[in-house]
């Protein structure tokens, strides 16, 4: 199957630490990647770096056999995007933000509707975003990135402050999503359990580094062959991290 | 086009486009009222009546649209860093330098609309009250591009600021600030001191003539375009983080 998504040796410095370190993931076109890592992994600034919010120290990457920054339009156009915490006009109601949206990505009316029907916001369009509570504006924000079904989607932790049942609803929302429309959908997160209910593929990243990439089936495997426990994949996952934590612990005291 | 409108639609309640009117109806009563206050004084000034009502009169409707230019171009993207927004326009098939630009057109317009209000009621003024053949149109539109082109590098300067500080009271201290330095050194003669823009700005409050200054018009239009030109650079050029 076809890489929509891939990037090569993609690193991120800072003045003091190394965000992202030689990153190189491969996306299949019309999966559900899952990328996952503990909080301040990079998980984010891999996204970010993907969306030209921010630019690579290092390495290069393609969406859709584009190149940033010189196709950026080009690649902004077919990918709906909802990075860290939901960014909204304060002063518009949940609909005229999407219809911002909207007509930026000259879309039809109906589009709005769609989406707002998509997420469950419909009854509370007419409300200012600023009073929307966290749930909503990160209800808010999906719709934003599901607006006009663009082919690639990249999500990063979208059911952050939603409660039991909104995770739900939107993981399977996600779930739907490329069966739906065809679409790819890089999606982060800090749980595997959360993941594995949903995607084809995973990477796992800690410190900046990819530890593992793979199917689900090749993270059992690739535990077995490690000795970690394969009953639950959350163990697995804690397992890798903690080992990768263990190693760079002990090159640190030598 | 689509890009302004856009922009128009964003602007739906922060106040930006009432604060620029609320300065032009402001600035034209202002004139009305000094000068039904102050008739005699005015007119008892050794100096031409086209003179009178354009300079003297000018001092605080210049006050007004500086703080106008001011708070409005805070406003007008202190709307995008509030919920973050500009991040998501960042993420958006949206050029970036383009909506900067819809920004400035949008100020500039509303400006030009308080300008002319302003100027409206000068206007008014001197064909009601001035003797015959003392009022002169052209005197009057002469000295309204002037003031509105003293105005623009403040306003491109502003907007370049605000556009750069995600904490309002960052670009609302420079201009408070640059209105303090512009009134302390715009009674200088140095040449110079015109790189202030706010200094530019107050040329015409302090001069005792109506009479257009070539100098200072020339220097006010290429410091708008500088100011827009470096703002538009930035929105380019830099990225969102």
């Amino acid at each position: 199957m076809e890489h929509i998504i891939t990037t090569e040796h993609l690193t991120k410095e800072y003045k003091n630490f190394i965000a992202v370190n030689d990153v190189s993931i491969h996306v299949r076109q019309g999966s559900i990647y899952g990328f996952l890592g503990p909080n301040g992994a990079g998980k984010s600034t891999t996204m970010k770096m993907l969306l030209g919010l921010t630019a690579p120290t290092k390495g290069n990457f393609t969406i859709d056999g584009k190149h940033f920054p010189q196709d950026r339009l080009a690649i902004l156009k077919e990918t709906g995007s909802f990075i860290e915490s939901p960014s909204f006009y304060a002063n518009l109601t949940g609909r005229e933000n999407l219809d911002i949206i909207r007509r930026i990505l000259d879309l039809p009316k109906s589009a709005v509707e769609e989406a707002l029907e998509l997420v469950g916001l419909s009854e509370f369009g007419d409300r200012l975003a600023k009073k929307y509570s966290l749930g909503m504006k990160q209800r808010l924000g999906l719709a934003g990135a599901l607006l006009g079904r663009p082919p690639i989607l990249i999500l990063d932790e979208p059911t952050n402050g939603l409660d039991p049942s909104g995770i739900h609803e939107i993981r399977n929302l996600v779930k739907s999503l490329p069966g739906l429309y065809d679409c790819t959908v890089f999606i982060s997160s800090h749980m595997l359990s959360e993941i594995e209910l949903m995607a084809d593929d995973i990477g796992i990243l800690n410190h900046g580094s990819l530890l593992f990439e793979g199917s689900l089936h090749d993270l059992r495997q690739n535990a077995l062959k490690n000795g970690f426990a394969t009953n639950k994949l959350e163990d697995v996952f804690l397992s890798m991290i903690d080992k990768d934590n263990a190693d760079r612990k002990q090159r640190a005291i030598l | 086009m689509n890009s302004l409108m856009i922009e128009l639609r964003k602007e739906k309640r922060t106040g930006v486009i009432p604060v620029l009117f609320s300065v032009g109806i402001l600035g034209a009563a202002y004139a009305f009222v000094n000068y039904m206050v102050r008739k005699e004084t005015l007119l008892s000034l050794p100096l031409d009546p086209m003179d009178i009502l354009l300079t003297q009169l000018y001092g605080m409707i210049m006050v007004l649209n500086l703080f106008g230019v001011v708070v409005a171009a805070c406003m007008i993207y202190n709307m995008e860093f509030k919920g973050n927004a500009v991040k998501k326009m960042y993420m958006l098939p949206v050029s970036v330098p383009t909506m900067y630009f819809s920004k400035f057109v949008i100020l500039t317009v509303m400006l030009l609309f308080a300008v002319t209000l302003e100027n409206a009621a000068l206007a008014r003024i001197g064909v009601v009250e001035f003797p015959h053949g003392a009022f002169d149109m052209r005197a009057v539109v002469a000295f309204s591009l002037y003031s509105f082109i003293t105005t623009m590098p403040t306003l491109s300067f502003m907007l370049l600021v605000a556009s750069r500080f995600e904490n309002m009271w960052i670009p609302l201290g420079v201009g408070v600030a640059g209105f303090l330095s512009g009134m302390a050194l715009a009674a200088a003669d140095a040449a110079l001191l015109m790189v202030h823009p706010f200094v530019i700005m107050l040329k015409p409050a302090i001069a005792m003539s109506a009479q257009p200054d070539v100098l200072v018009a020339v220097v006010s239009v290429v410091e708008t375009a500088l100011f827009l030109g470096v703002g538009l650079w930035m929105a380019k050029r830099l990225q969102y983080e």
